[in-house]
């Protein structure tokens, strides 16, 4: 175990360092100059010069590189270019709000996607198999950002029942602390948190489905050819020679074993989610990282840019990293690998 | 297993729980406005800007001005000066301050005494002294630059605690107008004084401190800005306690959001798909903005120095058809350069009616049965003229109806305009938006000779006369004398077509029947000082 351990992690800092060889070099390749894209402090204010002494920026290449490295780990990220704000206090306001969504939508894949997906495999090849199936077909080929723009029209404008943007309705006077809404609320001094937190769970409810849909049925069809193959295994035959009813062969000795195989594709579910979460937060004006970056791109602030590209990398190694350990610790199988 | 079970139908029922609309409305919700705005503010400070969307999120909300303009009354109202008079042949402007007025009180700032003269000569000398110490605090002030303000008053004095003395560099009627208007806002003396002995003076246009309706409470860029209502506001305030702008750049998003109820009011939605917003309790309102837009001729260049000519070229174009076309009949056909809302507005215009062979004919006249001209078209679109290149296409087939063979040339806005300066083009599309209420406002930037000079004159056009006339009308205070001038100043422009005025354009809003009090006034921005909310019962009694 220690071995994989101290591999994975090797690995985890060997991705890391680069990466921000990668965002380090993007201050080069944007166009402007290097410490302005680095810091937000543009070539004419007053402050450049010492701020230009202090990145090294007449120094070699090497030097300036530690200089960033040590900034960026001292929460060091510089100033938006459109808005003057320090980026780093903006960013884990703008990720937990992404958070938010992503888990939730996860959390919910999970729960229908494993769930419908075992239910399929003991199915298999029956009639409710085949519905179920096409269903995932169809659901994983169905583009979000259409998909959001049709739930929006029947949900919001045809019945009335949900609002379509942003975390709760302004009125309610939620000041963002952490970011996520649901915490904020709690957080929060307000008078109304109940009726202030069923707003922000309406504000929820279309961004997260939406955004679920993909992984759901990924998932589903994930877990139900994996719970298949081992249902033909012979120890699960030999399982239900023992006497075993059937409930008991699926949860104690068919799904374990397939969740193995399943989960590891969860990494790769969690950077589609991260993916397409810049859309759903365009759409549906979340006030998240995706949304942030989009803008950022627009507007081209480029300190921001580089920290939403480092803070969603960043994201998904640190998930692969847990998801990996997770597995390591849980499978022997793995670790032997 | 089972646990699973449970929790995804606990889950669900969470979900489906928050499906229910609400009956009852939260306090908050009915004591709060959201109004979807078009997008960011520059700055809070209204001085340092000519654009819309920081106008609307600012001016009359959270400052108030020395004078109002009332739009029904068309005359000019006490607001922060209780009264004024003009001395010294109207080159001089006394001032007498309301007493009693707050300004706001917030987390950031407490003020210590009332609005008095110090404030007026502060926020006056803002933008007109170069040596104070908060000129270059923001830089420039385009309003004042381009009325010409900064350069008509000579200084701001103070009488006394409650006095102040305007003085200008020579009378001019278009002052007061210019003092009405939203750029003229009222800044604290105090809080600015703080601010620079805290070494931190670029604040006072981040965290505004005015005596508007409304106080400043938080920006978050690209998200939304909360005001809370002014509790000691010196006349009749707003009947809600929250004013929030959700920021909502997408015209689609913002026709969404009001129907899902998310926001109470928007500007600007499409006018192709106003018929979506025709529900029962959504109301949309529009009013003719003082806007033209217009098809200037270059009279510098043969053959439109002849007015023959552009007289021809005028009958040849179906204006109405353009106003449906384009507009999709949201203007209305303009018969003055000025709108019919102006005072000075003259009724008697001549009307160019689409006559293709009355057209032709005169074209004969003027020698030039075969023509070739070209039409710029701007690429951006403007209030007062939605689509430009599409008018010009339209106004091509009218030409070629009549023997003219018309190339439509088009460039980058900014190019566009630079070229148009040096008098490249033969005729152009374009349009004017007015800031004030006096009717100098269309005349002098757009047609007077010294424009010609600075750029503002798309036609090149001097004409001694109609000049002649323009200065005597901005000499006198006399509003029926000044009526006269700028009739026959109208008239003038009948005769002469320097250029063809097409539309007056509507300025759109829509809003929720619960919204009440929202003004929408005719020169300036949106204005929230007496909305307030009604619940749904209310509603039902009316």
């Amino acid at each position: 175990m220690i071995r994989y351990l101290s591999s994975r992690l090797f690995v985890f800092i060997i991705a890391f360092f680069l990466l921000t060889v990668f965002t380090f070099s993007l201050n080069f390749f944007f166009p402007g100059d290097p410490v302005t894209n680095m810091t937000g402090v543009r070539t004419f204010s007053d402050y450049y010069p010492v701020i230009s002494e202090i990145r090294g920026a007449d120094k070699n290449i090497a030097f300036q590189y530690i200089n960033y490295m040590q900034n960026l780990l001292s929460g060091n990220w510089g100033a938006s270019l459109s808005s003057g704000d320090y980026v780093f206090e903006h960013t884990y306001q703008h990720l937990f709000a992404s958070l938010e969504l992503i888990v939730g939508a996860l959390v919910l894949a999970v729960l229908i996607g494993v769930l419908s997906g075992i239910f399929a495999a003991t199915q298999f090849r029956g009639p409710i198999d085949k519905g179920v199936i096409s269903l995932a077909m169809a659901g994983y080929s169905i583009p979000v950002f259409w998909l959001a723009q049709l739930l929006i029209l029947f949900f919001a404008v045809k019945l009335d029942w949900l609002p379509i943007t942003g975390q709760i309705n302004p009125l309610y006077g939620i000041a963002p602390q952490s970011g996520s809404i649901l915490i904020d609320i709690v957080i929060s001094d307000s008078d109304y948190k109940a009726a202030a937190l069923q707003d922000a769970l309406n504000h929820l409810i279309l961004p997260v489905i939406i955004l679920s849909i993909m992984p759901m049925m990924l998932l589903l069809r994930l877990m139900r050819n994996a719970t298949q193959e081992m249902l033909q295994k012979p120890y699960v035959k030999a399982a239900r020679a023992r006497g075993l009813n059937e409930f008991q062969v699926l949860i104690k000795h068919a799904v374990p074993n397939a969740t193995q195989s399943v989960l590891q594709q969860v990494p790769l579910i969690f950077s589609l989610l991260l993916s397409n979460s810049i859309v759903i937060e365009s759409i549906f004006n979340w006030p998240g990282i995706g949304n942030w970056l989009v803008r950022a791109i627009f507007e081209r602030d480029f300190p921001v840019i580089q920290a939403c590209v480092l803070i969603i990398a960043l994201t998904i190694l640190l998930f692969n990293l847990v998801v990996d350990l997770y597995r390591g610790w849980r499978f022997p199988i793995v670790r032997q690998e | 297993m089972t646990k699973a079970f449970s929790l995804l139908i606990s889950a669900t029922t969470i979900l489906l729980s928050g499906c229910e609309p609400s009956t009852e409305e939260v306090t908050p919700l009915s004591e709060g406005i959201i109004y979807c705005s078009e997008g960011n503010p520059d700055t809070f400070n209204p001085q340092l800007v000519t654009s819309g969307t920081t106008v609307d999120a600012t001016a009359a909300q959270l400052y108030d001005r020395l004078i109002d303009y009332d739009a029904e009354k068309q005359a000019f109202v006490p607001a922060l000066a209780e009264s004024w008079e003009p001395l010294d042949n109207g080159t001089r402007y006394r001032f007498y301050l309301r007493e009693g007025v707050e300004f706001h009180s917030t987390d950031y700032f407490s003020p210590t005494r009332e609005f008095n003269a110090e404030d007026v000569r502060f926020s006056f000398n803002r933008w007109l002294d170069e040596t104070s110490l908060y000129h270059n605090v923001g830089g420039s002030y385009p309003f004042f630059s381009a009325t010409g303000l900064d350069k008509l008053i000579q200084k701001v004095v103070k009488v006394d605690e409650m006095t102040v003395d305007i003085v200008l560099n020579n009378a001019d009627s278009s002052f007061l107008a210019n003092l009405a208007t939203d750029f003229a806002i009222i800044l604290s003396a105090e809080y600015a004084q703080l601010l620079s002995v805290k070494d931190m003076p670029y604040l006072i246009d981040q965290k505004p401190i005015g005596t508007g309706p409304y106080r400043f409470e938080s920006f978050r860029k690209d998200v939304l800005i909360r005001y809370t209502k002014h509790p000691d506001y010196w006349r009749e305030g707003p009947g809600i306690k929250q004013l929030v702008y959700s920021i909502t750049p997408n015209a689609n998003k913002r026709m969404l959001k009001l129907v899902t109820g998310e926001c109470d009011i928007i500007p600007y939605p499409l006018i192709s798909e106003l018929q979506a917003l025709n529900r029962d309790d959504i109301i949309v309102t529009n009013e003719v903005s003082p806007n033209v837009s217009f098809w200037a001729f270059n009279t510098k260049r043969p053959p439109f120095d002849d007015p023959l000519v552009r007289q021809a070229l005028s009958h040849a174009i179906n204006r109405q058809a353009i106003i449906d076309t384009i507009y999709y009949g949201n203007a209305e056909l303009a018969r003055s350069i000025l709108p019919p809302t102006s005072w000075a507005y003259d009724n008697q215009g001549i009307q160019y009616d689409y006559n293709p062979e009355k057209a032709r004919k005169l074209l004969e006249e003027a020698g030039h049965s075969e023509l070739s001209i070209n039409i710029w078209a701007m690429p951006v679109q403007r209030v007062y003229n939605p689509n430009a290149r599409r008018m010009a296409e339209l106004m091509q087939s009218d030409l070629a109806q009549v023997g003219v063979n018309a190339r439509i040339v088009s460039y980058e806005w900014n190019t566009f305009r630079r070229r148009l300066s040096r008098g490249e083009h033969d005729t152009v599309l374009i349009g004017w938006y007015a800031d004030n209420a006096d009717p100098d406002n269309f005349f002098r930037p757009l047609l007077s000779c010294a424009a010609v000079a600075t750029g503002g004159n798309r036609a090149n056009w001097c004409h001694p006369g109609f000049d002649q006339l323009l200065y005597e009308a901005i000499a006198t205070t006399n509003a029926n004398e000044r009526k006269a001038l700028y009739q026959s100043a109208q008239h003038i422009l009948n005769q002469q077509l320097p250029l063809l005025p097409i539309a007056h354009s509507r300025r759109y809003q829509a809003q929720k029947k619960s919204v009440r009090g929202v003004q929408l006034p005719p020169y300036g921005g949106i204005n929230f000082r007496l909305a307030t909310k009604v619940t749904t019962a209310e509603e039902s009694e009316q």
